[in-house]
């Protein structure tokens, strides 16, 4: 058991070769530039448009003040795309390296790494949209803007915890890839992203404070918005992340050898 | 000291889509609860390498040799750290260096200098390495400026070159060759064949994989039989060749397929 734990660690210290890594998830944005002449800005446009045309409509439908409704939707819309991309992504992590892997004794760490950095990459991009809406709605960065380092750090965090099980876990049962896909786009909606949990009334309320995708979007989405940081959803976050890794890390010491075998 | 120990080492391919699947299980087991018929589900695994033992020491140059399906790549791959065994137990000791296909993660849209880099950090380098390499790589594929252009503007020729310089710039401690490491042309096989010649050289261990009775007889100290994943014989290559031919002609069903070797 043991001599299978430490092989287990020693692929997640891979996450330390950032020069690995970052390459190869740089190389895939690049690849989203390649002949085109905006690149990953489609994704940004189409986001934006999304975003521009529903803030627009329900924020009249709602009654409320858009120029309140679009940062709001915007910051958790961003935060949104960036948590589902890097989980849907993640489950075929390992699935589209398979050459790799058969190939070469590649830590798997690694290759999580890349997924969650391109899509990061992907995410400063969309931000752009944001800016926007800022200087459309007068909002300006305060001290507490800062907490977006440490909050989109620990979001990252998750995104490899995330993307390690999931691509272990899809690599063997190529289903739960479906499964998952199905679950992020309901949760969409009853996540408090497009609504504030302000709104909820009654029983309600467990989708904000029981929904840990809730506390996901938050730690991003407060210091865009330039408000303080909530404690309660950082503790959440804090507990997600010593959870999530704990069950990786069992999973990964488990199943990591087998790896080759399912591909 | 570079080595390689094997213990009993067995490797079981698991064959998923033969045995019952996920919806087929759950359909037998709750046909049982009505009928009492118990639902019998077998795992069908192929054996690769069965009940395997070997040590390889500094300076041993082996030489695998068996027909096309005895377990020669899958034991590279086991070497490679690739393969985890189901069974027995494995040690390397030293930095191996699988060279199974020219060019690990070549991208066809990149630069011939940005796959240099790429290659290079999966086969192990470091950037500053790669960096010291770049002039030599450069020269002995002879592709000069054509390494600032895309890879998919190369001639197959070239891009054969490219991979072959890079995969032998490495400085292997324990290497491991698979036949049919293309070269291209005459001129340049030739030039690939020194090459290649002098990378052993360098190399503490090395293993390689062919069915060419002269290359092993050239490069090699030691060969060793491999028969359904079975060691038949391990001794001087001129003996085991011998081994292997007597044990061909009493089975002529089974082929010998002479490939072209540029190694």
């Amino acid at each position: 058991m043991t001599p299978q734990f430490d092989e287990a660690f020693r692929d997640i210290a891979g996450a330390s070769n950032f020069p690995m890594w970052g390459r190869l998830g740089w190389q895939d944005v690049r690849r989203r530039y390649r002949r085109t002449s905006i690149g990953p800005f489609w994704t940004t446009l189409s986001l934006a448009i999304f975003v521009g045309i529903l803030g627009l409509m329900w924020s009249n439908l709602w009654k409320v003040d858009p120029k309140q409704y679009l940062p709001y939707l915007t910051s958790g819309m961003l935060t949104w795309v960036l948590f589902s991309t890097m989980v849907t992504e993640g489950c075929t992590t390992l699935i589209s390296a398979e050459a790799l892997i058969k190939q070469l004794r590649i830590s798997y760490t690694v290759l999580a790494c890349a997924t969650v950095w391109r899509n990061l990459v992907v995410f400063a991009h969309n931000l752009v949209i944001f800016v926007v809406v800022c200087l459309y709605a007068g909002l300006w960065p305060t001290w507490f803007t800062l907490f977006l380092i440490p909050g989109v750090v620990v979001l990252c965090a998750n995104g490899v915890w995330i993307a390690l099980l999931l691509g272990l876990v899809c690599a063997r049962y190529r289903d739960i890839q479906q499964v998952v896909t199905s679950v992020l786009q309901v949760s969409m909606f009853v996540t408090p992203i497009f609504w504030s949990p302000a709104q909820l009334t009654g029983r309600a309320i467990i989708l904000a404070d029981f929904n840990p995708l809730y506390h996901y979007i938050e730690i991003v989405r407060d210091p865009l918005l330039g408000r303080p940081p909530s404690a309660m959803s950082w503790l959440v976050v804090i507990l997600m992340t010593v959870i999530g890794w704990s069950i990786t890390l069992f999973m990964f010491g488990r199943f990591r050898r087998r790896i080759p075998y399912w591909l | 000291m570079a080595s390689i120990v094997l213990k009993n080492v067995v490797i079981e391919f698991p064959v998923y889509g033969v045995q019952p699947l996920m919806r087929k299980a759950l359909f037998m087991r709750l046909a049982s609860f009505f009928s009492k018929h118990e639902g019998t589900q077998k795992r069908v695994v192929v054996r690769a390498i069965n009940n395997f033992s070997l040590t390889l020491n500094h300076g041993d140059r082996v030489g695998l040799i068996g027909h096309n399906g005895a377990g020669k790549s899958t034991l590279l791959k086991v070497f490679a750290g690739i393969y985890a065994p189901s069974g027995g137990h494995i040690e390397i000791d030293g930095r191996v260096s699988p060279l199974f296909s020219t060019a690990p993660g070549l991208d066809m849209d990149d630069t011939g200098y940005e796959n240099i880099y790429t290659c290079g950090l999966y086969l192990g380098m470091s950037r500053r390495e790669i960096d010291a390499k770049l002039p030599e790589v450069a020269a002995f594929s002879e592709l000069g400026d054509f390494l600032g252009l895309p890879v998919r503007t190369y001639s197959t020729g070239m891009l054969l070159r490219l991979g072959f310089t890079l995969a032998t710039a490495i400085d292997p401690e324990i290497l491991l060759l698979d036949e049919g490491l293309g070269a291209g042309d005459a001129s340049f096989a030739e030039r690939a064949r020194k090459r290649v010649a002098n990378l052993v050289r360098r190399s503490s261990i090395l293993v390689l994989a062919s069915h060419s009775d002269e290359l092993i007889k050239n490069m090699c100290n030691r060969a060793i039989l491999l028969e359904h994943g079975k060691l038949i014989a391990d001794g001087v290559p001129d003996e085991v060749i011998a081994e292997y031919h007597a044990r061909l002609a009493q089975q002529p069903h089974l082929t010998v397929t002479e490939d072209e070797p540029v190694i």
